[in-house]
Order: structure tokens, then C-alpha cells, then sequence
């Protein structure tokens, strides 16, 4: 099953849109999201980046293990719920901006990089971009947590896409957009100059997780 | 090099497609394209990507050497995607930060479709990446004089709307409608189909040709127009009372559908999905000094320079279509959002949240 299909239809909608993805992900977004945050953070005090963080559901689970968090996202009102979620917590940096603009937050250095269903958003000029400042930005023993909707091979794949078909047409019909699976996650991670230590997926393969660390 | 036969009616062929149904997105490739052989120094357009624009886009700069930045506008058209959040300064800040543009040329000069100017901020997009936005002409078929001189003309500015654009619209209107009603009719009474097909393909054309003529009555003056105009039809053809009543009744809900609401989709009226009617745009005329942003981006040449004392003049609001360009790209914060009681949407809540008034979001956001 497709998890983003509906997305932009969700995104519209910030106060719906937690309520929607668990909907739409058979309630798999809650595990994909606790599991997001233990890869990210192994040490309380880590600095983590957090590219499109949405509503906050991955920062109220990195703050729970006591990561510093610069959360980031371009939609003034997913950033708006967000606050409200973690409001009075110092330990977050909010930040209205592109995923593009990583090269302007004054932190340099970061033990994780966390990129949580918004790959698929981007263009594949977009996403290699912002994979390659990422790697700039790690520390040392630092690594990139991508997780996202993928297309997974053989049958799988195939069921996705019929799958797909009214999903695609109800997602135009509300929104008149879509978000489309990434086909190589693990290979867009490795062009980036990264080489993949762990892999887990949910979803008959449709949803992945995929840590990924610089080349020694 | 010229297209092959099979190529040109594959051409023709997508062309009809998105024509018709171009109320669907089309995405292409979002990214760096090159057009003719550009070097650093030749001038950077940037777009949606919206397949049907960029062919026409392309098409239209045969001749001239350029770099075509492809934004990811989700793949919807310029005014729909600006006017709707997916073409913000933020698709711009990074399409122009990933594509890259910036290691091909030395200036950091970027036209825009003039038609963006409701969703991207072009000082933001200065401050963000310091790239220079200018707004370039509504269509791209104007790119090529504008280019050669440098100069937007007046006629450059504003939206024409011509014979061609208006049965574009009928039929991106007329396609969906068609195949929903046309469509449902098959399974239900097959020899309503070709009927009902007809009534609405005729409806959307004859409701582009004259809808900007009917005044501010315009939905009832035509579907009371489209059914007499149709029971007197079944009536010359020999129809029997059921068939005038079904004739009747089908006007009603073609007229319906095809008037419901454009959200912006024409110059002749914004969005009527929203309780905002009454808003309406207004400027403090002492904060204006003369900057023209508001005259530049206009899409319905609202605005007239009054070159000397340096401010403009709303000189025909009567055609504003509350597409808040002016409001978000003046940078005297001098234009708003205003009601009739003197309540205010404020220039940065309009920025902030594309709080233009051709959608029912800012019932939402109010």
C-alpha cells in the first residue's frame, strides 16, 4: 500500500494529518517513527537535523530520547502544530526553510540527519542535493536516517502500483498532486557518498527505513 | 532536428490530452534544461513543471539560447500552483539551489512568469539565495521580444484571453464534465450518452464565448439562457413534453456543473467559493512610493503610474480578481486585503499563508 498517496490532501490539513497517515499506513507510521528515532539518536545530547518535520511526530519522539533537535520545514502550518506539540521545549530549533537551504543553519554539525516521508516529495535533482549537504553536515561517526515510500521489486511492486491507481485518481480529484515512491532508496543514499548499515521495511516493502553512514 | 511523423502525432496527441483535461496535474522532470546553446552569460527563465507549459514554453524560445530552470510545482500549472502554495519562494529557493544553474552562469538574474508573482516573494527569494527575481510576460509566446528588448509591454502584462485561450477552457471544462455525465448516462440510459455529451461540450462553449458579457447575473442570466435555449431545441426537433422536462432539467445540471466555480481558472472573476465576496483590495496611499511592483505583476492592469508624483492609482478595480500579487510583492507593505467594515488581512498573514482570495482557504484562515 502507497502511505503518501493522499499526502498533499493531508498536508492541507495539519490538524488532520497524523490522523490521516496512520489511516493510511494501517497504523504502520507509529512504528516507523519510533524506529526512525531509536536509529537517530544513540546518545542523549545529539544534536539531530530533521528535515520535514511536519507536524512534529518524529520530534516529540527524538526530544523522549533527549536529542537536541533542529527541525525544519517549509509549510508554515505543519511547523505551526508542531510548536504546539513541543511548545516551551528549548531543545528544538524550529525552522521555516527548504530542505535545499541546509547550508544556512548556524548549526554546522549534526550526529544524525533525520529525513522522515520527504524524500519522496522532492525532485531527484532536489533529493540528490540535499543528500550530498547532509553528508557535509554530519559529525564524526554521524549518519543519515532516510525513511520514505519506495517502490519494492517483484510482485510487490506491481500490487503497488495497481494500488495505486484509484489512490492516484482520488488524490488528483482532492488535490490535484501526488507523491510518487522512491525506486532506490539504498542507491540514492550510496550516490550520495554513504554506505548503508541497517534496512528495515514495513508494508510488504512499500515503506522503508534505511541508516546510511559516510564512506570511511 | 524534426520530429518523425508517429512523433508529431504523439505530440498532437498529448496535446489534445492535456488541453482537455488540464484541470489534472502532468508533471515532467523537475530540473536544469538547456534551450538552443546558452553560455554563462544568457538569461535564466524558471517555470512550473507542468508538462503542457514547458512543451509550450520550449516551443515558444525556439531561436533564443537559455537556461530553463524546471521547478516542482507538483506538477501543476504556474497560476494554479502560485495561487495555491505549490510555486511559494520556497520551490523557487530550491530549484534554483539543486538544479544547478548557479555553477552555468555568472549573473544571478531569474525571470518568472509574471503569473507567479501571487505565490513567490521575490525579495524572499533574494534574501534566501540572492537570486534577483523579475516577472517576465503572462505568455510565454511574448518571451522572445521580451528577451530581444528587455522591455515588458503593457500589452505583455496583462492577461488577454483570446478565441484560443477561451475554447481551451471550454474544453478542459467540458472534458471532465463530459465524461462524468456523458459517462454516467452510458450505464444508466446508453442513448442519453451522446446527448448529454453534446449539451455540454455546446454549453462550455458557448458560456467561454460569452460569459465576460452577461454581467454580474452571469450564472442565472445563462443557465436560464442554456435552458430555454435546450427545451426549445428538443422542441424544434420534435420532442414530447418528457423529452422538453428532461431537456430542461439536463441544462439545469450541465449549467450547474460548468458554472460552479472557476477558482481563478479565468480574468473574467476570481474564486465564489468563499464567504470573502466582500473583500476587496485597498493601499495606503501614503506608504506607496512608487516602486510600480503592484503595476508590474498586475494581471488585469488594475494599477496606472502616476510617474509624477511617484505613487499609482487603482484605477479599475472593477477588474481585480483579488489574486493578491500586488499585495504580496509591494515592498512598502502599502496594499491589503479589506473589508467593507475596514477590517484588514494583513500584506505578511497574505505572504505567509497564500491568503489570496481566488481560494476558499482564506475562509480557513480567517
Amino acid at each position: 500500500m502507497s502511505s503518501l498517496a493522499l499526502m498533499r490532501w493531508l498536508e492541507g490539513r495539519p490538524e488532520r494529518y497524523d490522523s490521516g497517515m496512520r489511516a493510511l499506513t494501517c497504523g504502520r507510521i507509529g512504528p516507523l517513527h519510533a524506529a526512525v528515532a531509536e536509529a537517530a539518536v544513540r546518545n542523549a545530547g545529539d544534536q539531530v537535523l530533521e528535515i520535514g518535520c511536519g507536524t512534529g511526530s518524529v520530534t516529540v519522539l527524538l526530544r523522549a530520547r533527549g536529542a537536541k533537535v533542529t527541525a525544519i520545514d517549509q509549510a508554515p502550518e505543519m511547523l505551526e502544530q508542531a510548536r504546539l506539540r513541543l511548545a516551551d521545549d528549548d531543545a528544538v530549533a524550529w525552522v521555516e526553510q527548504t530542505a535545499a537551504e541546509i547550508d544556512r543553519l548556524p548549526t554546522s554539525r549534526f550526529d544524525a540527519v533525520v529525513i522522515c516521508l520527504c524524500l519522496s516529495d522532492m525532485s531527484p535533482s532536489e533529493r540528490a542535493f540535499v543528500l550530498r549537504e547532509a553528508v557535509l553536515r554530519l559529525a564524526p561517526g554521524g549518519r543519515v536516517v532516510a525513511a520514505d515510500e519506495v517502490r519494492p521489486k517483484g510482485w510487490r511492486g506491481w500490487l503497488q502500483r495497481i494500488w495505486r491507481i484509484p489512490q492516484a485518481a482520488l488524490g488528483w480529484l482532492l488535490v490535484g498532486s501526488l507523491s510518487r515512491p522512491i525506486r532506490d532508496l539504498a542507491g540514492e543514499l550510496q550516490a550520495a557518498g554513504l554506505r548503508v548499515s541497517d534496512s528495515r521495511t514495513w508494508l510488504l516493502g512499500t515503506l522503508e527505513l534505511t541508516v546510511a553512514e559516510p564512506e570511511p | 532536428m524534426s520530429r518523425s511523423p508517429a512523433g508529431r502525432v504523439q505530440d498532437w496527441l498529448l496535446e489534445f490530452l492535456q488541453t482537455a483535461f488540464r484541470l489534472f496535474p502532468w508533471p515532467t522532470e523537475a530540473g536544469l534544461r538547456s534551450i538552443g546553446t546558452p553560455d554563462e552569460s544568457s538569461p535564466v527563465l524558471l517555470t512550473c513543471n507542468y508538462d503542457l507549459t514547458v512543451r509550450r514554453l520550449v516551443a515558444a524560445l525556439a531561436g533564443c539560447d537559455v537556461w530553463l530552470v524546471v521547478a516542482p510545482t507538483a506538477g501543476i500549472n504556474v497560476w494554479c500552483a502560485a495561487a495555491g502554495g505549490h510555486m511559494s519562494s520556497h520551490q523557487i529557493v530550491s530549484a534554483l539551489k539543486t538544479s544547478g544553474v548557479a555553477e552555468r552562469v555568472r549573473h544571478r538574474n531569474v525571470i518568472l512568469p509574471q503569473l507567479a508573482a501571487t505565490g513567490v516573494l521575490a525579495l524572499e527569494v533574494f534574501r534566501r539565495c540572492r537570486w534577483r527575481v523579475r516577472f517576465g510576460p503572462v505568455d510565454a509566446n511574448d518571451l522572445p521580444a521580451y528577451l530581444a528588448s528587455g522591455e515588458k509591454t503593457d500589452a505583455m502584462r496583462r492577461v488577454r484571453f483570446s478565441l484560443r485561450d477561451r475554447l481551451e477552457m471550454a474544453a478542459s471544462w467540458a472534458a471532465p464534465t463530459a465524461l462524468v455525465l456523458g459517462g454516467g448516462a452510458f450505464f444508466i440510459r446508453p442513448e442519453w450518452a451522446l446527448p448529454l455529451t453534446g449539451l455540454v461540450v455546446a454549453m462550455a462553449v458557448l458560456l467561454f464565448s460569452v460569459y465576460d458579457r452577461l454581467g454580474p447575473r452571469r450564472k442565472a442570466i445563462f443557465t436560464l439562457g442554456a435552458g430555454v435555449g435546450s427545451v426549445a431545441a428538443t422542441w424544434l426537433a420534435g420532442g414530447a413534453a418528457a423529452a422538453l422536462a428532461t431537456a430542461a432539467i439536463a441544462a439545469f445540471f450541465v449549467s450547474a456543473l460548468l458554472t460552479y466555480d472557476y477558482t481563478g481558472s479565468t480574468p473574467i472573476e476570481g474564486g465564489s467559493h468563499f464567504e470573502e465576496r466582500r473583500w476587496t483590495i485597498t493601499f495606503d496611499l501614503e506608504r506607496c512610493d512608487g516602486v510600480f511592483r503592484c503595476w508590474e505583476v498586475c494581471p488585469e492592469a488594475c494599477f496606472e503610474k502616476l510617474e509624477s508624483e511617484r505613487k499609482v492609482a487603482l484605477a479599475h478595480d472593477e477588474r481585480c480578481i483579488r489574486c493578491g500579487a500586488c499585495v504580496v510583492q509591494c515592498p512598502q507593505d502599502a496594499l491589503f486585503f479589506e473589508d467593507e467594515a475596514g477590517a484588514r488581512i494583513e500584506p505578511d498573514v497574505i505572504r505567509k499563508y497564500k491568503l489570496n482570495l481566488l481560494g476558499k482557504r482564506s475562509v480557513e484562515a480567517q
